[in-house]
């Protein structure tokens, strides 16, 4: 089971994630171009412009107005991609198959980024729950989504820590790390893809064809 | 323009008129018109607090009006202007205004001979058009006239106009339909919710619009009979120079513009944007201003665009005398441009008007504006002196002159050259 | 998802409800299918599937705010019940839907695109309404007066019924209203050449005719080359635009357009109007396929701008007391206006007090988007969602609010009236002509002045 789900699923649930995200982009870009007044619209200075004013936190008025939310917002997305990346178990497993190995976070960072993470699941959850507009628009779709991105920080904080039945929660682990990658191409993950997209579009149309700014 | 033949073509330069003494002699002088052959040049002329008369070559027409506008030269050159005496508006026709007057009087247009002047007239009774001093008889009380055209033999005068009255806010009664065309003051037999685009054959017989049904129900109506064939949108359309029955009309599918004559799709290209198709004058050829592409802009001629696009727009193609050529202007980057078959002649100006051709084609001569100053362009490159004023030239009828008129330092002149010298 | 519920009690409108009685499920379902076939694409598709419903949009609408944090009126909200239903249900919804959709889109968004702009993903939420008003008003959905102003534009080119006569006729009267401050002024028609073509939206001949005399006089001080057409054409206002009839919309532009070309003219200037500027520089050129306007237009603000930075227009006498300014979405956000109409107000008035927000991020007046068109059933539910922008009007102490835009004039009218601000309401040109020089030579002789 273990070897199943470590070997052959992870190639699957690569391949999956890069081709289906680049598909994702492709088709994203060909359906913009059939709509003819896009790309023209389109400039790379304020595509930029727009990036750099909601890449960096703060760096708009209304980052500015809601800092609790902004933090918690950077700090989740940061640690959820820095810390599978450069975490040093996933190195162990890439040098052991590939050979190839970069720079690691040492495990008592990675183990508080975890709580980061899973922190900032909380945190969407409890807004979920309790804010009456984003309550408005959730059904199971948006729980599942929490539920995936939060899984792989759970299972492997608990394998990690060898809580439970180690082998078990590990090969637990190991699927909820791959369904998220599958899932990040077809669901509403896919902000990861598009967003520097939607946002190269509005900065541009707001600066580029409009004269003004978007932030 | 009638009669050209006529006109002086011997003559090499006359100077005409001083117009820029006329601003020591008026309170103030509006912009001046001149008549087709270029020997007169008018200007309405303000002589004191609520009266005003026009100025012709430096005399001045017998009656001052209270107040006036619209100078313009028929075919033919007499002068005409709208005048109001008493609150009353009515047309002048060489400083004799009509006994006849009117609530309102707009938009003259003449025959292509000048023998007939047509304008649209509003009285108690309604809309109607005033032709050659009388008013049309139309059965029915036309609510509004949005525009009118006349045959180029004068004969027919029609309109678009509003035949049933429309409460405000009353959408029913205007998606029943309440606009319709009116052919020498008798109503078409259907009313419909918009007309647009009218348009008379060369022969003058026969009469083609656009109308409209509901949001995205446009059609063509020709002669009262619409056509079968329904679009999602539709532009103004054309008859064939030389048969009546041939209509062309840029129309609106499945998201894209095509061409259709009769109500068949003759291009098998679609289009972002299609606009002003032209005939050749043997009309077996027809160009069009096309946008293959959002912001490109070029010609197609046939359904085939140019290689060449320009980022702004293109305006109306005009073919050659032998339909060989097109000229067209178009604009990029904020420059205006005379391109002919694809290709940019010349510099590029702030302004470039219609241009016209040479009889065998070789030569394209336009008006063009450059910081201020007017020019005439042969194939692009200026010719000649820098005008105040200027008129767009125009090419004798045995194709070996043009006559140019403009003013120079304050003075009207009228020269003649040879084509074979610019 | 399920529908949101919506506590309030539904306004009335007669031509929603003829709508509704006729609308067939097929109808509906084919209309669509082919608005989102063929005239959306990767755009709509991607703001869709991109939304991570997190609903921080809601923070900038005017409307969730003035009413309570009223989550129906939340941008996200107003999405959810609309396009995202449309998508999901692939087009098979009923005509209750759709006119809800219509009330949604038509009367409770101005397409102000304030929340576009605090969405971190920058997910465009007006674009996404006006599909949504697109399929209304190919379904024939859209509110009665709205709907008669279309009418009125497809009829005769302009916004308010004007007929050609009428046109005319008014601007030779404001010709002479404007001959009694400067005698030598003049309002010429039909001048071929010019350097500018002036064009208006359709209140100002009908209602507001003097402000025609008002740029009468102002060319004439500035010494400027201008023209007015005396043919369709002069109306740069546009209700097509907003109702989602865009063959109508093209038609206007298009005219308007080729009106400024026929007359040779360098650029055209247009009065102070918002939504005006939005359907001559973006909507209408970008639907004939023009990446902006053949011949350049100007929005008034910075027209003065110019004169007044220039020199041309010297200012003799400021306003007095505080003034403020609305700043209008369509030319401030949406067209980076801002910093110039803040120059022009501190170039006429001695104390300008500034709206908070401002700018770009100033509220919207709630008229706009065509919302105040939709007339008087709408008006209760317009005039109580722009509470805030009352607060925020109220908080300057002014005794005057500018509006350099035709509808949030009549929107900010209607607020200063409900909330009782006891404020005026001026265009900018209304204060320039109080302020400005005009030179000895062009003063009225003393005994004519007698
Ligand atoms: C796809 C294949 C994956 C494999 C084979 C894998 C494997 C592992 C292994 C072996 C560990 C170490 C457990 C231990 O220390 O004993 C681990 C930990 C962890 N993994 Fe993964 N993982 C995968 C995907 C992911 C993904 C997609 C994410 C998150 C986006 C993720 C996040 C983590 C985290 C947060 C930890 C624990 C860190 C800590 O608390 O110190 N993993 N994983
Ligand atoms: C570089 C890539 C990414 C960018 C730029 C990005 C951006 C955003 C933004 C702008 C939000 C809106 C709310 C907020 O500001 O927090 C958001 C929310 C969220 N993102 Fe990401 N994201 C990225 C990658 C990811 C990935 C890879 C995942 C998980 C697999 C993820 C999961 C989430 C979740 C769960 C939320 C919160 C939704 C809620 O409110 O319930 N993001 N993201
Ligand atoms: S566009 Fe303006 S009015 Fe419409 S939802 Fe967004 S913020 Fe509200
Ligand atoms: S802020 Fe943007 S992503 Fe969040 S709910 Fe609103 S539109 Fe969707
Ligand atoms: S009416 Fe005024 S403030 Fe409101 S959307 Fe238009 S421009 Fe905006």
């Amino acid at each position: 089971m273990y070897e199943f789900v470590s070997g052959p699923l992870v190639w699957l649930a690569f391949i999956i994630f890069i081709g289906g995200s680049l598909y994702r982009i492709y088709k994203m870009l060909s359906d913009c171009k059939k709509e003819n007044v896009v790309f023209p619209h389109m400039s790379l200075k304020h595509s930029l412009a727009s990036l750099v004013h909601w890449v960096i936190p703060f760096n708009n008025q209304y980052m500015q107005k809601r800092p609790i939310f902004t933090i918690v917002s950077f700090a989740f997305h940061i640690c959820l991609i820095l810390t599978p990346v450069f975490l040093l178990a996933h190195l162990v497993l890439l040098d052991e198959s590939w050979n190839i190995s970069w720079f690691n976070i040492p495990d008592g960072i990675a183990d508080w980024m975890t709580i980061v993470v899973i922190i900032g699941c909380i945190f969407f959850l409890y807004r979920r729950l309790t804010d009456p507009v984003v309550q408005n628009v959730t059904d199971g779709s948006d729980y599942l989504l929490l539920a995936i991105t939060a899984l792989p920080f759970i299972t492997g904080f608990i394998a990690y820590h060898q809580l439970f039945a180690y082998k078990t929660i590990l090969i637990i682990h190991i699927l909820a790390g791959e369904i998220m990658l599958i899932a990040i191409p077809f669901t509403r993950l896919s902000h990861m893809l598009f967003f520097v997209f939607t946002r190269a579009y509005f900065g541009s149309e707001q600066g580029h064809v409009k004269n003004s700014k978007d932030w | 323009m009638s009669n050209i033949e006529s006109w002086d073509w011997e003559i090499k330069e006359k100077m005409l008129a001083e117009p820029a003494k006329w601003k020591d002699q008026f309170e103030d002088v509006w912009e001046p018109y001149i008549s087709p052959d270029g020997e007169k040049i008018a200007s309405i002329v303000k002589i004191g607090e609520g009266e005003f008369n026009i100025c012709v070559n430096g005399n001045t027409w017998e009656e001052p009006f209270e107040k006036m506008w619209y100078s313009r030269f028929s075919p033919d050159g007499r002068l005409t202007a709208l005048i109001s005496k008493d609150m009353e508006w009515t047309l002048a026709v060489d400083g004799v205004a009509l006994e006849e007057t009117y609530e309102y009087i707009w938009e003259t247009k003449f025959s292509a001979d000048g023998k007939t002047i047509a304008a649209i007239v509003r009285q108690e009774s309604g809309y109607g058009i005033l032709v050659n001093g009388k008013v049309w008889e139309c059965p029915i009380k036309l609510e509004s006239i949005a525009s009118h055209v006349i045959s180029s033999d004068g004969k027919t005068s029609a309109v678009i106009a509003q035949t049933v009255a429309v409460a405000e806010a009353d959408v029913n009664a205007f998606t029943k339909g309440s606009w319709s065309v009116v052919v020498n003051g008798k109503p078409w037999k259907d009313n419909y919710v918009d007309v647009y685009g009218l348009a008379i054959s060369n022969d003058g017989q026969r009469f083609a619009a656009e109308y409209r049904n509901s949001i995205c129900e446009y059609g063509i109506v020709v002669d009262e009979k619409p056509w079968n064939e329904k679009f999602g949108c539709t532009w103004e359309p054309v008859f064939h120079p030389n048969k009546s029955d041939e209509i062309t009309v840029p129309v609106r599918q499945g998201g894209q513009w095509l061409l259709a004559t009769n109500g068949r799709i003759v291009w098998d290209k679609g289009f972002f944007s299609l606009l002003y198709q032209t005939y050749s004058p043997d009309g077996n050829n027809i160009a069009a201003a096309v946008a293959p592409q959002f912001a490109k802009w070029t010609v197609a001629v046939n359904g085939q665009p140019w290689s060449i696009t320009f980022g702004e727009c293109v305006q109306k193609p005009c073919f050659s005398p032998d339909g060989r050529k097109i000229a067209v202007i178009a604009k990029d980057s904020g420059k205006w441009l005379l391109v002919v078959d694809g290709t940019v002649l010349g510099k590029d100006y702030d302004n470039i008007w219609q241009p016209v051709f040479s009889p065998n084609g070789d030569k394209v001569i336009c008006k063009v504006e450059k910081n201020g100053k007017y020019a005439v362009a042969v194939n692009g490159e200026i010719r000649g002196n820098d005008y105040e004023a200027l008129w767009n030239p125009v090419v004798s009828p045995d194709g070996t002159k043009v006559m140019i008129c403009g003013v120079e330092g304050g003075k009207y002149y009228r020269k003649v050259v040879l084509l074979s010298d610019i | 998802m399920k529908p949101t519920i919506v506590k309030r009690e539904p306004v009335v409108d007669d031509a929603l409800d003829q709508c509704e009685a006729r609308l067939t499920e097929e109808e509906i379902e084919k209309v669509i299918n082919e608005v989102i076939d063929k005239e959306t694409g990767g755009r709509l598709w991607t703001y869709v599937n991109t939304c991570i419903h997190c609903g921080l949009c809601a923070e900038a609408c005017h409307w969730y705010l003035s009413n309570d944090r009223d989550v129906s009126f939340a941008p996200v909200t107003k999405v959810k019940d609309t396009i995202w239903v449309m998508l999901e249900k692939k087009g098979k919804v009923d005509a209750a839907f759709i006119k809800r959709c219509s009330q949604i889109a038509h009367t409770e968004c101005n397409l102000c695109r304030r929340c576009g702009m605090y969405c971190p993903f920058g997910i465009d939420i007006a674009y996404m309404l006006l599909v949504v008003r697109r399929i209304c008003a190919k379904l024939g959905m859209v509110p009665l007066y709205l709907q008669d102003t279309v009418h009125s534009h497809a009829a005769t080119m302009n916004q308010m019924w004007v007929k050609p006569d009428e046109w005319i006729d008014t601007l030779q009267w404001q010709e002479e209203e404007a001959q009694g401050y400067v005698p030598s002024a003049r309002l010429p028609l039909e001048k071929e050449g010019a350097e500018i073509m002036y064009s208006v939206i359709g209140p100002e001949p009908k209602f507001l005719a003097q402000l025609l005399g008002n740029i009468t006089v102002i060319m004439k001080v500035a010494g400027l080359d201008w023209t007015m057409p005396a043919t369709a054409g002069w109306d740069n206002s546009n209700m097509a635009m907003y109702s989602g009839d865009f063959e109508i919309m093209a038609r206007v532009e298009r005219l308007h357009h080729e009106t400024a070309q026929r007359l040779k003219v360098k650029k055209i200037v247009m009065g102070e109007c918002g939504h005006a500027f939005r359907g001559a520089q973006y909507d209408g050129p970008t639907w004939m396929g023009w990446m902006k306007p053949p011949i350049p237009i100007v929005h008034a603000i910075e027209f003065y701008y110019d004169l007044i930075k220039s020199g041309r227009i010297k200012i003799a006498k400021k306003a007095e007391g505080p003034i403020t300014s609305q700043y209008p979405c369509n030319v401030i956000r949406n067209a980076g206006l801002g910093s110039k109409l803040q120059y022009i107000m501190s170039a006429v008035c001695e104390n300008f007090v500034d709206l908070i927000p401002n700018d770009r991020h100033a509220f919207c007046c709630n008229a706009g988007g065509g919302t105040i068109n939709c007339g008087p059933p709408w008006k209760k539910l317009r005039v109580q969602s722009a509470r805030l922008q009352s607060e925020n009007f109220k908080r300057t102490g002014a005794h005057t609010i500018v509006t350099p835009c035709h509808n949030c004039h009549s929107g900010v009218e209607d607020i200063v009236d409900k909330y009782k601000l006891g404020m005026h309401v001026k265009f900018f040109s209304e204060l320039l002509i109080e302020a400005m020089e005009i030179p000895e030579h062009l003063k009225p002789k003393e005994e004519e002045a007698e």
